[in-house]
């Protein structure tokens, strides 16, 4: 794909603008000039026509005639004129015109095209010898001796008058040329300026994309500068950018932790494993010795097998709770799920000396397959019979609510230091790891029991006082079935 | 020879201390936690640390940082899960002498935390001279000139450690803290048996004692000779 600048795109859409409005404003331009000067040119001719009539004198022959009397001479050298009497007798005419164009004028004044009649006199064009002339005709009445009684003889006489044409249009023409040009100055000159403020203006844009190419999986260091927050409308998209990659950087740290607290405790358990092997063959033994010695290594090799299994678990759990919607299709009695948990847990319970209390509403129904409720159930009971001293009840309290199914383990042990509390459900975290060691715990059943729980699409929490003891509530919605 | 092993995983801890006593006859302190291996650390008796690097309480670079800025020179081994660079980079320039990444080999571990024994009592070779004494510390064997010595395993703990600090008066207390393990008191009454003992069997027919006895001051190996190393 063409990269596609907006810079590029805003200048070309402002000179295609600009472009238009000059060749309108110079359309009208030009259509103004031209009726102005048009108008200048037929008020020139007139008064050109009326001088040419004041040339006109008694010529002082018997028949009272008229004649030119010589100042016509100082007319422009490139007009027509032709001055004839009523009686078609030519008074006169410039010498750059032929008798004969003189004649045919005359005698066809309508004939031209578009003659056009105002300030007393008709207009139309004529062609001379190829040059395109403008011509007025107007009739005259030159009084002979108006001093006579009767006011004289009235002589009528007709003149024609034509200017070419060629100089005005070369005037408008220039006329517009010069807006045209004017037009392209001012275009370059705000093409100029556009890539200039452009640029100024856009200048927090480019910080933002600079800031954000800097983003990378080893550096999440993302702060927008203050010209980039300051700005309406990249704030929103600083901001959105700047939380995303926040919850990134929270979960791909959380994975960081999540492999480098499984790569501790796989090797870990392969070195205890190792170690024991190692120890076994560092000399001669007796045969009690080894029998011993490849007992320990047994229950360490079986240890190994419960962290990785419960592992596969967690991850198990855990990618089924990215594939949301694929809910439950089977429902299952909570009661029957927790009996079976604490008869299993029974023996342990007895060894710490540990009851177990049930109090449940009978006949209630969660979604979710029986394997998934065992597990978190038998977790939790668990935790709880493991932190609690000799003597201490556990109690199991299940409860139908209006669409969910509430199941609460309490139990009266050593309880978990509040600074704990938000981290409990984290993977591999433990309160107190020497003591989770001891008890064989591996940081993961807390874990696994959330990710179950959230894709059944329920909720667990815990509240703890230390040395009052440690109550989790696990809330699933109740089956519909 | 007393090591402190600082690990939190309880089964690895057993093995490795079980195969320290059993094979360089070393005694073995074992802390669970960060913070009982720091307060044990500041005994200052031990002739060598092991520290697991994921520990409670305080985690193995805040027990080695805290050594180092106690200026406890006493060489450090630490055993990590982690094997990138970056990680031992940094355990190293914290004041670790060594490091070995988890699972090790229980033998390379022996091998490793001998010779910070040794460096850290400025001896390069396993095999210790003072005079004509002679002592291999891999075959744990003994030889004064040309004659092999049999030694009990505590006699030759305590040669061992006398070994490693030629002319220098040690004093009871010292001995028995580097010899046993945090009960060492109950040791007190038989290291002057064992000490006797060993004398015998060094000087044998010699006329010049290899074992002096200062009087309410400890003990020195003192050979005419001078030791090479």
């Amino acid at each position: 794909m063409k990269a596609y600048s907006i810079v590029r795109r805003l200048i070309v859409v402002m000179l295609v603008v600009e472009l238009l409005a000059a060749v309108v404003v110079s359309g009208l331009a030009l259509e103004h000039e031209r009726h102005e000067r048009f108008q200048a040119f037929d008020v020139m001719l007139r008064g050109r026509a009326d001088s040419l009539l004041g040339s006109v004198q008694q010529a002082g022959d018997e028949a009272d005639t008229v004649m030119l009397d010589g100042t016509e001479a100082r007319l422009p050298k490139d007009d027509l004129y032709l001055v004839s009497a009523q009686d078609g007798k030519v008074l006169g005419r410039s010498a750059n015109w032929t008798g004969e164009e003189a004649q045919r004028a005359l005698s066809h004044p309508e004939s031209g095209r578009g003659p056009r009649h105002h300030n007393g006199g008709t207009y139309f064009p004529v062609e001379v010898a190829g040059v395109p002339y403008v011509m007025v005709r107007v009739e005259g009445v030159r009084m002979v001796d108006p001093g006579e009684k009767g006011g004289g003889i009235a002589r009528r006489v007709t003149i024609m008058y034509g200017s070419p044409i060629g100089r005005v249009w070369r005037e408008v023409r220039e006329e517009v040329e010069f807006y045209a040009w004017m037009s392209v100055g001012v275009m370059v000159l705000t093409a100029l300026l556009m890539v200039w403020l452009l640029r100024r203006g856009l200048a927090p844009l480019r910080e933002l994309a600079e800031e954000a190419s800097m983003v990378s999986v080893r550096s999440w260091e993302f702060t927008p500068s203050e010209r980039v927050t300051a700005t309406k409308e990249l704030r929103p998209l600083a901001l959105a950018l700047g939380d995303v990659l926040e919850g990134l950087k929270e979960s791909f740290l959380q994975r960081d932790r999540f492999v480098s607290d499984a790569a501790h405790e796989l090797k870990t358990g392969v070195a205890v494993v190792k170690s024991s092997l190692q120890l076994l063959t560092m000399r001669e033994r007796t045969a009690a010795e080894y029998v011993s010695g490849l007992e320990r290594t047994q229950v360490d090799c079986e240890r190994m097998e419960a962290i990785v299994g419960k592992m596969l678990l967690l991850a198990r759990a855990e990618h089924t709770e990215e594939k949301a919607g694929e809910r439950a299709t089977n429902g299952v009695a909570v009661a029957s799920v927790v009996h079976g948990v604490v008869d299993e847990l029974a023996p342990m319970a007895e060894a710490r000396g540990v009851p177990v209390v049930l109090d449940m509403d009978e006949g209630v129904m969660v979604a979710a397959e029986a394997e998934e409720l065992r597990l978190v159930c038998a977790n939790l009971t668990q935790n709880a019979i493991q932190h609690s001293a000799a003597g201490a009840e556990v109690r199991i309290v299940v409860r139908r609510l209006v669409d969910d199914v509430e199941m609460r383990v309490e139990d009266h042990g050593s309880g978990v230091a509040a600074d704990d509390l938000p981290h409990v459900f984290e993977r591999f975290y433990r309160g107190d790891p020497s003591r989770s060691r001891h008890t064989g715990g591996t940081g993961l059943g807390l874990a696994i029991c959330k990710a179950i729980v959230v894709r059944l699409g329920g909720s667990i929490a815990m509240e703890s006082v230390v040395g009052e003891g440690t109550k989790v509530t696990v809330r699933v919605p109740v089956w519909q079935g | 020879m007393r090591i402190l092993l600082v690990e939190d995983e309880v089964r690895l801890a057993e093995n490795v201390a079980t195969a320290l006593r059993e094979g360089p006859g070393f005694a073995v302190d074992h802390a669970g936690d960060g913070l009982t291996g720091v307060d044990l650390a500041g005994n200052g008796c031990y002739d060598a640390v092991i520290l697991d690097l994921m520990l409670p309480g305080l985690d193995g670079l805040g027990i080695l940082r805290r050594m180092r800025g106690q200026s406890d020179g006493t060489p450090v081994l630490i055993l990590t899960a982690r094997s990138e660079p970056a990680s031992i980079i940094t355990l190293l320039n914290a004041g670790a002498d060594d490091y070995l990444t988890k699972p090790f080999d229980l033998g390379e571990l022996i091998a490793r935390v001998k010779a910070l024994v040794r460096r850290g009592k400025g001896v390069a070779h396993p095999e210790l001279r003072v005079g004509d004494l002679r002592m291999n510390t891999l075959e744990q064997t003994v030889r004064r000139g040309e004659r092999e010595i049999e030694l009990s395993p505590t006699e030759y703990r305590v040669l061992e450690y006398l070994m490693h600090r030629p002319r220098v008066i040690v004093s009871k207390k010292e001995l028995l803290e580097h010899l046993y393990d945090y009960n060492w008191e109950h040791h007190s009454n038989v290291i002057e048996a064992h000490l006797s003992n060993l004398r015998k069997k060094l000087d044998g027919a010699e006329k010049v004692p290899s074992i002096e006895t200062l009087r309410g001051r400890g003990y020195r190996l003192i050979l005419d000779q001078e030791p090479v190393r």
